[in-house]
């Protein structure tokens, strides 16, 4: 049962399929596992192709 | 201002076949002057982005640095006039994604930008595996010898992009002529006419009578799939609306024109290109047979080695500075991605091939809103491809001399002879 609060979700970036996920986090860029989407900086792009945060999709995997 | 002989051999389709020469260019421009402007005789002066970093930030910034506003690829003086004075004033002939910026850009990406995602992909896996597998088999009655790039390489893509578009078998000789011509425009070998080119008019009549064809061959299709929609992509592209309309006739054509030309001949480069360097390297083919993860790693740096689009040109819609130079508003600029991809500051040791090479940021497929949307489909293509070959590829040395493409923006070899021993 997933619970609200603690169902990790994914990010696609609708640019180049990118996917974040809020479990995984982006170590390799300072975000910690388990950061979630709100929580990462307005300014953040996408690492893949650039695509500002703005025009990223909630997606299920 | 950039020396002349430099100058003249970043757009000279010869110094890219012979590939040594460009890549020595490019090698002294990132030392000397990373970021100057090149004069080269009968085109207009431009800005020859080389670093990495500087590709990716004016890739970033696509409201300040326009595709469309001038000729998306190099083009001399005499042919943008002409091409202007046929289209209205416009510097394309075309009116793909590529010579697209925003609001327009956006709408029309939009439009098959789910399709080429990887999660819509995946329902291509077992049929593109089956395509390859026949090659495969193709390659091993050849009885070890075989010219890679024209027996292999050149038709695997093809045959792929066509299924996935939706242009039948019999029509695909067809096709790839005509991509070679367009791409091939400048090599006597492949152009429409099989000749060196005269002057401005010769260049520009050759390549109209190619988009002509094209033209002709995807109006019956967007025709037909209007009146029976197919699983294909080209029903995407007939059906398809922006906004409440259908696409523009010409932005219509233009989807067709570059998922038939881009949607393979990238890949073709990319895959002889990759083997060649395996057959050239046999320490990194030894590597890699030992070792089937090395796979993706492989892959991508098949990628970066060939990097078969040479560059792309973006104009600046404002003054603005990089690099301490002053860029007027209109400025053309060039961005090299051979050279973004053997950056010194970016990747170690960047001449050599290595198949484990990590992290191996390339910027082959481009970067920003205009990045290659094709790329997780080449990257499948490619992938599978190597996963179904290189087990049963037991030995594998070069038979002649590899030959490249005489071309200055997308190009790679033409011919890979090798013999190779294969159960
Ligand atoms: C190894 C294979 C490939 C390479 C290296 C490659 C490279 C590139 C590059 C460098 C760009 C320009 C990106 C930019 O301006 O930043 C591009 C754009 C594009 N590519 Fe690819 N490509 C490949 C395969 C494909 C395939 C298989 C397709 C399938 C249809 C494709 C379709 C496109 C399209 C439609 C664009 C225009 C995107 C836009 O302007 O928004 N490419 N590609
Ligand atoms: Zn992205």
């Amino acid at each position: 049962m997933s619970d609200r609060k603690t169902a990790w979700r994914t990010w696609q970036c609708m640019t180049c399929g990118f996917i974040y996920d809020e479990a995984e986090g982006l170590p390799d860029e300072g975000i910690e596992p388990g950061t979630r989407w709100e929580d990462i900086p307005g300014d953040w792009i996408c690492p893949l192709c650039g695509t500002p945060k703005g025009d990223f999709e909630m997606i299920e995997i | 201002m950039i020396p002349q002989e430099i100058a003249q051999t970043i757009i000279d389709p010869k110094a890219y076949a012979d590939g040594a020469r460009v890549d020595d260019a490019f090698a002294r421009l990132r030392k000397d002057m990373p970021f100057a402007q090149a004069h080269p005789e009968g085109f207009d002066p431009f800005w020859v982005v080389t670093k990495h970093a500087d590709i990716l930030a004016v890739e970033r910034q696509n409201e300040l640095f326009h595709n469309g506003d001038r000729a998306t690829t190099l083009t001399p003086i005499e042919v943008d006039r002409k091409v202007r004075e046929m289209m209205g004033g416009s510097p394309h002939l075309v009116r793909s994604l590529v010579q697209m910026d925003n609001p327009d850009h956006f709408a029309y990406r939009k439009l098959t930008q789910s399709w080429f995602m990887p999660q819509n992909l995946k329902k291509l896996e077992a049929r593109i595996r089956e395509i390859a597998k026949g090659f495969i088999d193709r390659m091993a009655d050849m009885g070890g010898n075989c010219d890679f790039a024209r027996d292999v390489a050149f038709l695997y893509p093809l045959h792929v992009i066509m299924e996935v578009l939706g242009v039948p078998e019999s029509d695909e000789p067809r096709m790839l002529k005509l991509t070679q011509e367009l791409f091939g425009s400048a090599d006597p070998d492949l152009n429409r006419n099989r000749a060196e080119i005269a002057d401005a008019d010769a260049a520009l009549a050759q390549i109209g009578a190619t988009v002509g064809e094209f033209i002709e061959y995807f109006n019956a299709m967007t025709e037909d799939r209007r009146a029976c929609p197919r699983d294909d992509l080209a029903s995407v592209i007939a059906n398809g609306q922006i906004g409440d309309q259908p696409l523009g006739h010409l932005e219509a054509m233009s989807y067709y024109i570059i998922a038939a030309t881009a949607g393979h001949d990238t890949t073709s480069n990319t895959t002889a290109g990759g083997l060649w360097a395996l057959a050239e390297n046999p320490g990194e083919f030894a590597k890699l047979k030992s070792d089937a993860s090395l796979i993706p790693s492989y892959l991508e740096e098949s990628i970066r080695w060939v990097t078969p689009v040479k560059h792309f040109m973006r104009s600046a819609t404002a003054d603005t500075e990089m690099h301490g130079q002053k860029i007027a508003k209109g400025d053309w600029m060039m961005l090299s991605y051979p050279s973004g991809n053997r950056d010194e500051d970016v990747f170690e040791d960047p001449f050599a091939f290595r198949v484990d090479r990590s992290p191996n940021k390339h910027v082959a497929f481009g970067y920003g809103a205009h990045v290659c949307l094709g790329q997780h489909l080449g990257r499948m293509e490619m992938r599978i491809l190597w996963e179904e070959l290189l087990p049963r590829l037991e030995a594998l040395e070069l038979a002649g001399a590899p030959k490249r493409m005489e071309a200055n923006f997308v190009c790679g070899p033409k011919s890979v002879p090798i013999s190779y021993r294969m159960h």
